[in-house]
């Protein structure tokens, strides 16, 4: 912990009194963001950082970031998906460069050094001449934890992480269900785009937010369900639970075909994983939004889309349709969202507060989808593991 | 041959165009820029290497593009942040199908401006269109949008 953050953290813990008052600086401040990085995304959490569909033979692999960490993710012979430091052990280059593609082995072109896709060194010009005392199982890649839920990948760096079904808690079986339970999912695409936003003030607006803001609802005459909510502590994933609404057609769009829901499964999700993935099912569209910190206040998300092995051609056809332009970063619906993010980055400055209200004071077990009280668990906790709370307060 | 370069002078006239109504932001003029069966697309170039089909923006008929109008206009203004685009467009290769109708490729800059001034690059990439010249000049029937870059904010507006 840095001499800068802890003037910060004590400044910060006088004016965050509730998890529901949220001192804006906490998204503008770089000695929290830097901290941030240590405490969440280094720390004891799992990161989404693939599925198992963008990893589709065995010698697949993917590269990615965990934060400001290069990684890469393989797909070895026996299968397994394993995920290490993309650096050469040796100098530290960047050991491949590629987004994605087939390799048994990795060479790094700076010295030729040779490792295979289970992380393992396998040799290096000039080996006779290495120190004496030189071990090969010391120059492997550096490896992080993975583990694996309906093919969702996740990694950790931090050996207290635990064990992934006890981070997920009652979250697990939402998260099957935007997975299609089996997990065999079909990549269709990517959407990247870059916020103007802080990656909490992404994540707060992100999966959960009150329809009000979607003129296009009111437009398209598309009134929302009543849906289930879940949240977990202490981590406060959360999760909205409720059935897809045949769309029906007023007439406001010349073609409503692309919005319109043409699969069996009418189980609509959407999900907030902390500390920052969003995956939605919703109509015939599967999303898991991978967001990446790249500073305090920009943020990465790639929006991967997925559709299913099985799927008809005419049904995946349908799919990619709909997935181009529904609920991707410049999408019917979702681009008011992107709206919001900068809109509310623009004044962390302010010496104010973001404020919680709507559902706040309830009963948990009353909340409904769209009190904004789900919210606060995440908060809660955030501000504990930040040591902003008084010593001792609940959700650490 | 005249009539190959009077056709080519059609094509910039309609690329130079297509630069004056979407940076004009005068989107009812938009759809008249297509003809009547059209298709139009915005990809990232990294996807169509990788074989994956998803776009950006996916309007593969006359009704989604003026759809799309109305999202701009109707739906989305007063919530989303507004933005000054302006297209740099350059004709890189022009082969002729027969019957009129040309693939035209084109590479594309696009620069873009917010209100309080600050300005950036908004894309880069190239276009892949078919276009068709007749008597009152030239269309698109189909236009294809392949982004070289990750944007440095949402998109709104068609590229």
């Amino acid at each position: 912990m840095s001499n800068d953050f802890e003037a910060v953290r004590r400044k910060v813990a006088l004016r965050f009194r509730e998890p529901t008052k949220l001192p804006k600086e906490i998204f503008s401040d770089e000695a929290i963001y830097r901290e941030e990085l240590q405490r969440f995304f280094y720390g004891p959490y799992w990161h989404p950082v693939a599925h198992r569909a963008e990893l589709p033979a065995t010698g697949s692999f993917k590269t990615t970031w965990l934060a400001e960490v290069p990684v890469i993710l393989t797909r070895t012979a026996d299968d397994e998906v394993r995920a290490f430091i993309n650096s050469c052990s040796h100098r530290g280059a960047l050991l491949e460069q590629r987004r994605c593609g087939v390799a048994a082995q990795f060479e790094c072109p700076y010295h030729r050094w040779l490792f295979g896709n289970d992380g393992g060194f396998i040799g290096a010009p000039g080996r006779k001449e290495f120190r004496s005392d030189f071990c090969e199982t010391d120059y492997s890649l550096v490896p992080l934890r993975v583990a694996e839920h309906a093919g969702l990948i996740f990694v950790s760096r931090d050996s207290l992480a635990p064990d992934l079904q006890s981070f997920l808690g009652a979250a697990a079986s939402p998260l099957a269900d935007c997975m299609l339970d089996d997990g065999r999912l079909k990549l269709i695409g990517y959407q990247k785009v870059i916020y103007q936003a802080n990656w909490k003030a992404y994540i707060d607006n992100d999966p959960y937010h009150a329809p009000l803001l979607h003129a296009a609802f009111r437009l398209l005459n598309w009134h929302g369900s009543k849906g289930q909510l879940i949240t977990t502590r202490p981590y406060g994933h959360m999760c909205i639970l409720y059935q897809i609404n045949h769309y029906v057609d007023n007439g406001f769009l010349n073609d409503p075909s692309a919005i319109s829901f043409l699969g069996t499964d009418d189980r609509a999700r959407v999900v907030a994983l902390r500390p920052v993935t969003g995956i939605t099912k919703h109509l015939d569209t599967i999303n898991i939004r991978f967001a990446r910190p790249l500073g305090v206040n920009r943020t990465e998300v790639s929006y991967a889309f997925f559709g299913h092995q099985d799927d008809t051609p005419e049904y995946l056809e349908h799919r990619v349709r709909q997935s181009s332009n529904l609920l991707g970063p410049s999408g019917y619906i979702s681009i008011e969202d992107a709206a919001i993010y900068n809109r509310v980055q623009l004044t962390t400055n302010d010496g104010g507060y973001a404020r919680f209200v709507k559902g706040v004071g309830k009963p948990r077990d009353q909340w409904s989808q769209n009190d904004e009280a789900s919210n606060t668990e995440w908060w809660a906790h955030y501000r504990t593991r930040m040591g902003f709370a008084p010593e001792g307060s609940a959700d650490g | 041959m005249v009539s190959y370069l009077e056709h080519c002078r059609a094509i910039d006239e309609l690329l130079g165009l297509y630069a004056l109504v979407v940076d004009g932001q005068e989107w009812e003029r938009w759809p008249a820029l297509f003809a009547e069966d059209c298709y139009y697309a915005v990809v990232s170039i990294e996807n169509v290497e990788q074989d994956l089909p998803l776009a950006y923006m996916l309007d593969d008929s006359r009704e989604r593009i003026l759809d799309r109008v109305k999202f701009v206009r109707e739906v989305w203004a007063g919530t989303v942040e507004p933005y000054r685009t302006r297209h740099s467009i350059q004709r890189t290769m022009t082969m002729d199908l027969g019957s009129g109708v040309y693939e035209v490729q084109a590479n594309f800059l696009v620069g873009y401006t917010l209100g309080d001034g600050t300005a950036g690059m908004l894309a880069m990439g190239h276009y892949e269109d078919q276009i068709a010249v007749g008597e009152e000049g030239a269309l698109f029937l189909r236009k294809v949008v392949y982004l070289d870059n990750v944007p440095p904010r949402y998109l709104i507006y068609p590229l």
